[in-house]
């Protein structure tokens, strides 16, 4: 079977039925594409096929010949990142990092694809990636700055307009 | 048929800094020729962050660059014991074990660049990775030259441990409960107010809002408190309407197995959410830091409930609280039975109920 991941072609071995997901994580070592449910339910495997965001767990091998698959490594390197991957730091959109690779990949394909930054077609548009930890504030934040055209500094942190900070002076408990 | 809109608040009260004995958290600290910090601690980083947080701790009261500590958590055998990351703990408790070992260090850097520059350590301060003069910032030197010159000079290594574990509270008025010293080592406030809206029709219930205000002690890091917050209002809106801590729900055999069938809030599910964090230094915490990670996500369920009860008139006293559950409460009341606030099911934890719930189709109370 010949693909092309991150436009590197190559020939891989695994038996027709092996799932994309296994293909990249087991054979290739690319392991951006994180096994979570590996039923289709969390996002947190999902790669790009021509362009088009997949659930790699669900995808089977057999149905990929010629196919050009990306994922998160195929996107930028830490020298030149993408304005995904940036805004993602600049926003502080992960912490424990399990779903962030899928999320880039979707919120790439759904930016690329002229998505807006309205926070109800995002919602939309990424309702299938699951995150546990930060509660997608800051993602949908990164998400929409993408698609507003923003420019980002990945040596700052930007702050989040929902929070608002009151001290205490002087009240030890 | 309409739809109703409803407001309810909760509020929280959370002990944190685990204690009554018995969960200790160790560290020790060794500083390299160069200057450069090596901690080691057993406490594991979940994805909360507390490897940030425990070197900003370290960089901080030693006084050198964030960047120049490396935190190594990396195996039990070349680590200090630490009781694990739950409880709200790791910050609080094991938080205040490196800060007791990074200032041993700060002492031990500060008497050998008191010889180096043969002047009182009292008059010395160390920030920056550097170590000067009070009040005469010019006469200074590099903490990676003081380390130097402990390794190569003096024959010395710059070393720190440190240890926490807060004292238990002994019960002496079985009556009353009092205890002879404080049962926490600090304690955590917080408010929610949900805005929802509530379907009579379909017993669908979609969250508007949550404003939630968090005494936080200190945000040692502003940005992963924020996104614990945020992150525990979304897993507190998933307790409150689709996720069931036991899986039974109707019955076993519909109980969710994976990430496919264990619905969670997506974002789509996404509320408005604004949080309001307080600053309230606490006096035992690590630089007035209190612990924030389990608090976040359990005034939601109960804000939402009493949102409902305000919505439409009806008690929901389970959670999650389903279409099904709503409906059920509306059919109750509009048939004149009355649904009492306080008369719902608690199971605090049923080991029978819960056994059974996994191994049979067996519907629990029936």
């Amino acid at each position: 079977m010949e693909l092309t991941v991150n436009s590197v072609s190559c020939t891989v071995q695994s038996p027709p039925l092996t799932s994309l997901l296994t293909v990249l994580r087991e054979e290739l070592d690319i392991t951006s594409p994180k096994a979570g449910c590996e039923s289709g339910g969390c996002g947190a495997c999902t790669v790009l096929v021509d362009g088009q965001p997949r659930r790699s767990c669900l995808t089977a091998l057999c149905t990929l010949d010629g196919s050009e698959v990306t994922t998160v490594e195929g996107l930028g390197t830490p020298e030149d990142l993408s304005r995904v991957q940036q805004a993602f730091i600049h926003h502080y959109a992960a912490q424990c990092g399990f779903c962030t690779d899928g999320l880039i990949v979707a919120a790439t394909a759904y930016v690329g694809g002229g998505g807006s930054a309205d926070t109800g077609d995002i919602g939309e548009a990424l309702a299938g990636h699951y995150c546990r930890c930060t509660g997608y504030v800051k993602i949908l934040e990164a998400v929409a700055a993408v698609a507003r055209g923003d420019t980002f500094d990945t040596a700052s942190t930007a702050s989040s307009a929902n929070n608002t900070y009151v001290t205490i002076a002087g009240a030890e408990s | 048929m309409a739809v109703h809109r409803g407001k309810g608040l909760a509020t929280v009260e959370y002990p944190t800094g685990m204690n009554q004995n018995g969960d200790p958290s160790q560290a020790w600290i060794k500083v390299k020729p160069d200057g450069r910090v090596d901690v080691f601690s057993g406490t594991a980083d979940i994805g909360n962050g507390s490897k940030t947080v425990q070197s900003q701790i370290v960089a901080e009261t030693i006084g050198v660059p964030y960047d120049w500590v490396t935190y190594d958590n990396s195996n039990t055998d070349s680590s200090p014991m630490c009781t694990g990351t739950f409880a709200s703990r790791a910050t609080f408790v094991a938080g205040n074990a490196v800060l007791k070992a990074a200032r041993q260090v700060r002492e031990r850097i500060l008497a050998v660049a008191s010889r180096e520059l043969e002047i009182d350590p009292a008059d010395l301060e160390v920030a920056d990775g550097s170590v000067s003069v009070k009040g005469t910032p010019a006469k200074s030197m590099g903490v990676d030259e003081v380390a130097g010159a402990a390794t190569f000079v003096h024959g010395e290594l710059l070393t720190g441990d440190g240890a926490h574990l807060n004292p238990g509270a002994a019960i002496i008025d079985p009556t009353t409960g009092e205890v002879d010293k404080p049962p926490h080592a600090a304690i955590s406030y917080a408010a929610c107010t949900a805005e929802v809206e509530v379907d009579d029709e379909t017993g669908d219930v979609r969250v508007l809002s949550l404003t939630q205000a968090y005494d936080i002690g200190r945000a040692m890091n502003p940005t992963l408190v924020e996104g614990q917050i945020d992150g525990g209002a979304v897993m507190g809106l998933g307790f409150g309407l689709l996720e069931d801590c036991y899986p039974y729900y109707p019955t076993a055999e519909h109980r969710g197995d994976g990430m496919n069938t264990y619905h969670v809030p997506t974002m789509a599910e996404l509320p408005e959410i604004k949080n309001v964090l307080m600053e309230n230094p606490s006096s035992g915490g690590p630089y007035g830091a209190k612990g924030i990670g389990e608090m976040s996500n359990n005034a939601q369920p109960a804000a939402i409930a009493n949102a409902i009860h305000d919505a439409v008139g009806v008690w929901v006293t389970e959670f999650p609280i389903t279409p099904e559950r709503v409906l059920a409460a509306l059919d109750a009341k509009s048939e004149g039975r009355s649904e009492p606030r306080r008369e719902g099911r608690v199971v605090a934890f049923d080991e029978e109920l819960s056994i059974n719930s996994f191994t049979s189709a067996k519907t629990w109370g029936a």
